[in-house]
């Protein structure tokens, strides 16, 4: 305080005022967008490559260590697996395809339209042969069809499996999971399907039009 | 030459001077508790007989005088100075901040009591007994009341990183606290959940606490003694938000190779990885530290350079390869002492060292032991990291080898140990000598027959260029 204030550690001098401190800082943000344009600094390279490279290694540590973030596994070194895929219930995977899809035609409550879409609620098809079903879903049908006693002709019903011409191209996992719905919903009992099943069939036929009802009958 | 900071600082001066005095009575405290707890490291007998000061005890007892009183109080200090200087305007509420600091004191000294007759918790960090907790998450809301206000109601529009820095630390740390005492001890889990919920309050304390506190006086004395707009400054708000977001996820740093689901630890390496962004904008912001004038400039330097040592060692050890060598060794206390002492307290000791001549309008009264104190802060820091970081170098290999007797192991460390002992004396020397230098100038401030008048010390302040 005395004579020599700058050699004096008691007060270390400060070289700008607060208000000087805030318009430094103000300028030194504000350099970008200066009304003369044309000053937009790029971010130093050196940066860039340095952010960049930190996320590169964040996202392929996490992808490789996480144990794709189960609470299961517990280490680090563990190789993710098929095993490791989560369990998927068919029944929610076929409640939510048809909710999605079928419905349009076959309603929520399964029962169709009188005239025009037939019902699969207690159809005789529906909780037939599991070989007819897979039939109908992966190559479709075409043509007059009878259920519960009434002919429905006014529509077709599309093709779905992975086969050639099919609008939909449902995986046999998918096919068989709707189906399995289908035939446990609004009061069906009959048993389930596996995608097995179906790619067994879709195999054994392979290409081909549209089923008729004639010729699922023959199926047995 | 005139000064424009005089009615501010003098008007806002006694929540300010009570939070730092407070928190340099705690320094000393610790720090004598401190060297308890490491003599008993190598010499166990030391003081054994009384139960208040068994070894568990007493280091548990260090750690919350040192956070909690030392670390705690002089950094909401300097957080509310800082904010109340770039408000432009005297602190508002100041009864909250006086009121909440005397709470916040009371509820440390009951904390001591409780972990010293046998309440700690045994978290890391936390070591708060639990009746404790509520009355100090409200004081500490009393105390930060100030400074949001300061922050919020700021005459000018514009922002500096102190002002984030600081205003993320006041609200974060109710928060962190408020939530670890839910999940802690009002409706504890069971079984690992609660090592997970430690680990985040531990690391959360860190990240999102006390860096941001000390981060904030530091932009702030840098700024000032550099006398410019900090260099790459653009990238400030970069760093602040890369520490804000990724600081909590590093929750699981020390839980590396325990019994928790893998993505847990897995997420907190690359978090700490990520966060040597943030140090890369630090330093470059700060490096003007390095060649500023004056003591308070070097305690920061000093402080930001064991900041980035620190964090670039914390992300290259929390990799499982290497945590499984060096957890549970005297490393990780290396790193902890580079954090909380090297790079914590060594920008509050600058903080204080360039506030309270201006707070008061006095001159520090001993130059010489402010001189003292800087060497005796680098020297113990120094000695104490590299004892510490050479005793895990002895104990890693040894402590691997199932062979070794670990009596042996306690032999071939000693020596370094004792070295652990000697810096924290040396750092205790040098925190008794800004204790009698604060002590001195109060008594001069509190003799003085008009407590408001107030004389800026010459030179403390230029006009801005």
């Amino acid at each position: 305080m005395s004579g020599e204030p700058l050699r004096d550690p008691g007060v270390d001098q400060a070289a700008i005022s607060d208000e000087g401190l805030l318009d430094a800082h103000e300028r030194a943000l504000g350099r970008q967008h200066h009304e003369d344009g044309a000053r937009y600094r790029l971010l130093p390279i050196g940066i860039l490559f340095v952010l960049s490279g930190l996320v590169l290694f964040a996202g392929t540590y996490l992808n490789r260590y996480t144990g794709h973030y189960s609470a299961l596994v517990f280490n680090e070194n563990a190789k993710p697996s098929m095993n490791m895929a989560p369990k998927v219930d068919p029944l929610a995977v076929g409640r939510a395809q048809f909710k999605a899809v079928c419905i349009t035609c076959h309603q929520e409550s399964g029962l169709g339209l009188p005239g025009i879409y037939p019902p699969l609620a207690g159809s005789e098809w529906a909780n037939g042969p599991a070989d007819r079903v897979v039939r109908i879903v992966l190559y479709g049908l075409k043509g007059p069809v009878h259920v519960a006693g009434k002919e429905f002709s006014a529509t077709a019903m599309p093709v779905f499996g992975q086969v050639p011409g099919s609008a939909y191209n449902w995986s046999d996992e998918k096919i068989a999971a709707v189906l399995t719905f289908v035939r446990q919903e609004w009061g069906n009992k009959a048993p389930a399907i596996t995608a097995d099943e179906v790619s067994a069939i879709r195999k054994a036929v392979g290409a081909r039009k549209e089923m008729t009802e004639a010729e699922l009958l023959e199926v047995k | 030459m005139t000064s424009e900071h005089s009615p501010n600082d003098a008007a806002s001066r006694w929540p300010i001077l009570m939070l730092l005095l407070a928190g340099s009575v705690w320094l000393v405290v610790s720090g004598v508790l401190g060297i308890i707890a490491s003599v008993q490291v190598h010499t166990p007998v030391f003081l054994s007989g009384c139960p208040l000061l068994t070894h568990g005890r007493v280091s548990a007892l260090a750690e919350t005088s040192f956070v909690y009183g030392w670390l705690a109080n002089a950094g909401l200090g300097l957080a509310l100075w800082v904010l109340g200087r770039l408000a432009g305007e005297p602190l508002r509420a100041q009864n909250w901040a006086l009121i909440g600091t005397a709470f916040w004191n009371i509820g440390v000294a009951v904390a001591l009591a409780g972990v010293a007759t046998g309440d700690a918790t045994g978290f890391a960090l936390l070591g708060l007994p639990r009746y404790v907790q509520l009355e100090m998450i409200f004081s500490y809301a009393a105390v930060a009341l100030p400074g949001i206000l300061a922050w919020s109601g700021r005459l000018r529009r514009v922002s500096f990183a102190s002002h984030w820095y600081a205003a993320a630390a006041l609200f974060l740390f109710p928060w962190l606290l408020s939530v670890a005492h839910v999940v802690l001890f009002a409706l504890p889990p069971r079984g690992v959940v609660q090592a997970i919920a430690a680990g985040w309050y531990a690391q959360g304390a860190w990240t999102l606490w006390l860096a941001p506190l000390f981060l904030s006086v530091a932009y702030y004395v840098v700024a000032k003694t550099t006398g410019r707009a900090l260099p790459s400054y653009e990238f400030a708000a970069l760093g602040f938000w890369c520490l804000v977001f990724v600081g909590g996820l590093t929750g699981g740093r020390h839980l590396v190779g325990g019994p928790v689901p893998a993505w847990i630890s897995a997420v907190a390496v690359v978090s700490s990885a990520l966060l040597s962004f943030h140090v890369i904008v630090v330093v470059l912001n700060l490096r003007g530290a390095a060649t500023a004038p004056g003591v308070s400039a070097k305690f920061v330097a000093f402080g930001i350079a064991a900041y980035a040592l620190g964090a670039g060692a914390d992300a290259a050890t929390s990799f499982l390869g290497v945590a499984v060598k060096t957890e549970f060794t005297y490393f990780d206390e290396a790193l902890r002492q580079l954090a909380l002492y090297g790079a914590a307290t060594a920008v509050f000791l600058g903080g204080i060292y360039f506030a309270v001549p201006r707070i008061t309008g006095k001159a520090w009264l001993s130059g010489r032991l402010v001189r003292a104190h800087l060497l005796l802060t680098f020297a113990g820091v120094v000695l104490l990291v590299g004892s510490l970081v050479v005793a895990s170098l002895v104990q890693i290999p040894d402590l691997l080898d199932a062979k070794v007797p670990f009596a042996q192991i306690t032999r071939e460390t000693r020596p370094w140990l004792l070295g652990v002992t000697g810096a924290l004396g040396i750092l205790l020397a040098g925190n008794i000598a800004l204790l009698v230098n604060f002590y001195a100038t109060a008594c001069e401030i509190l003799n003085l027959s008009k407590p408001a008048a107030f004389e800026a010390p010459a030179a403390a302040e230029t006009h801005a260029s």
